[in-house]
């Protein structure tokens, strides 16, 4: 079985800032993996180069067998819609949502394979069974929802089509404990069957012991591992 | 002249340049472009049209459409040459805004030198017909101009509100980087925009041929009034267009009747100053929700 993403020798950045330093990084099927890192130290922007939305990168990037990565160096985002119709899922941080739109178009908006928009009916009512509170909300604008509502929102639009690697950046962020702890609930009861999800967070508590792998980043490197059954020293 | 007549006025007028500056508004929010062809996809749908007149004067159908559809082709062509090389560019805005002024200029001078200084009609495409309704007489083209127009505005929301496409092209508009990240293109997504907005400016030229000429500058008037209203009524909403189209029409003619032609340009654009003035970005703060945090 191939790997549903393979990185190596991959370094990126904007202008002259160089963020990510030669980072290799394998990620199985099935796999949910968690990373985390201080702010500034290049989770997102590993994220972004994923998706091909940093200023400019390097090395190799390979998708469910398929090379995504490219040598740029101008142009973010210029191949991003055809990375994610490789099989790329991504739920933003903060709110990259559309204002005006509804939820339900929002929804839509996710479902841009044309096997996913002819079956997303269906799809909305899978999200809606994760998550409950949206279905009194399908006709509001996303603009006037609460930041938990947004995030539910965010991430049911990267539940649309059958992705093979989710990218989640910090669901938790900004949210109240107790929505933050459902958000990631949520995430993490998905059923990924032969896909992959990739987490990053800075609160290793609401990670630990429930993924099946930890990486640590720091200063654009990937520092050290921890498998699943790692605890948090000092934790209760 | 009373004051109906100058409300029938305001109404065509603000019917033809509210197409334009829709057009503008649209292509702005979802491309970040501010398209100064619409002078070029103006004049080359009035000739198309006038090429078909030429063939099949009779049918008025044939003639708006082939208007309609040479107004979507230049918009597509003006994506092409502007759009598609320079929008990841540096300074995008600035360099899009010359690249569509200069194809504005040299198409002007091209349809010169193709087609000569004298210009054009169009036959009647709504006939002779009158209508009076109370004390008000209403001619064919002045109903015909705002019936089509209408029909248009209503069909392209219709469309932007149920389609897939639609959908697409109001995501890019709220949010170009998230649309990237939900797998919207954006360069395909400029081709359908400008298709469909110059096909907008084509029916407003073919609307316009009923009253005016055509001529290898005709588009830069249109232009013009187009731009003025989309940012008066706030660049990126339609509804804010249509108010600031009716607006600035009841102010043409109004400005006709009291002052006279000459000083058209003159009160619209104090009255624009005076709007922007008050409300920075255009009327349309007043209607849309949601718009900002």
């Amino acid at each position: 079985m191939t790997e549903v993403l393979k990185i190596e020798g991959l370094s990126a950045g904007y202008g002259p800032l160089r963020v990510i330093h030669d980072l290799d990084l394998v990620i199985h099927p099935g796999e949910r993996v968690g990373i985390v890192g201080l702010n500034g130290h290049g989770k997102t922007t590993l994220f972004y180069a994923i998706a091909g939305l940093t200023g400019w990168q390097r090395g190799s990037i390979v998708l469910n067998g398929k090379q995504i990565g490219r040598t740029r160096s101008q142009g973010p985002g210029r191949y991003t819609h055809q990375i994610v119709r490789q099989g790329l899922a991504i739920m933003p941080q903060g709110d990259e949502i559309f204002q005006g739109l509804t939820v339900e178009e929002h929804l839509d908006s996710g479902a841009f394979t044309p096997e996913a928009w002819r079956t997303r009916k269906e799809r909305k009512e899978r999200v809606l069974g994760i998550f409950a509170p949206l279905r009194k909300l399908m006709k509001t604008p996303v603009g006037r929802l609460s930041g938990g509502e947004r995030r539910m929102v965010s991430i049911g639009r990267g539940l649309m089509t059958d992705a093979k690697l989710y990218l989640a950046d910090e669901p938790t962020l900004g949210l109240a404990p107790k929505i933050g702890i459902a958000v990631m609930e949520a995430l993490l009861a998905i059923d990924l069957k032969d896909s992959a999800m990739f987490i990053a967070e800075q609160n290793v508590a609401l990670l630990e012991g429930k993924v099946d792998r930890i990486i640590g980043m720091h200063a654009g490197k990937l520092k050290g591992e921890a498998s699943s059954s790692f605890r948090l020293s000092g934790s209760h | 002249m009373d004051i109906a007549f100058v409300i029938v006025n305001a109404v065509t007028v603000a019917a033809i340049y509210g197409l334009i500056a829709i057009a503008v508004s649209i292509t702005w929010s979802s491309l970040g472009l501010i398209n100064l062809a619409y002078g070029f996809i103006f004049s080359f749908a009035g000739y198309a049209a006038w090429l078909m007149a030429g063939r099949m004067p009779t049918n008025p159908y044939l003639i708006a459409g082939t208007g309609i559809i040479a107004g979507g082709i230049a918009g597509i062509i003006v994506c092409l040459l502007v759009f598609i090389p320079l929008h990841d560019k540096p300074a995008f805005t600035s360099r899009g805004m010359i690249a569509t002024l200069a194809i504005s200029l040299i198409g002007s001078q091209l349809f010169l030198m193709i087609f000569g200084p004298t210009s054009k009609s169009l036959p009647d495409l709504f006939g002779r017909w009158k209508v009076k309704l109370f004390d008000i007489t209403l001619t064919a083209d002045k109903i015909g101009i705002v019936v089509c127009s209408i029909a248009m505005l209503i069909g392209v929301v219709l469309w932007m509100r149920s389609s897939r496409r639609g959908l697409e092209i109001r995501a890019m508009m709220m949010n170009p980087h998230a649309a990237s990240i939900v797998g919207i293109g954006i360069r395909r997504t400029g081709l359908y925009v400008m298709g469909l907005t110059g096909a907008m400016a084509g029916l407003a030229s073919v609307l316009l041929s009923q009253t005016y000429y055509i001529a290898p500058f005709s588009g830069l008037t249109p232009l013009i009034k187009g731009v003025s209203i989309a940012l008066c009524g706030g660049l990126g909403s339609v509804q804010g267009a249509v108010i600031a189209a009716i607006l600035l029409g009841l102010v043409e003619a109004l400005t006709n009747k009291f002052l006279g032609g000459q000083y058209v340009l003159m009160t619209q654009f104090l009255f624009i100053i005076l709007v922007l003035v008050v409300r920075p970005r255009g009327i349309s703060g007043l209607v849309d929700i949601a718009r900002e945090q």
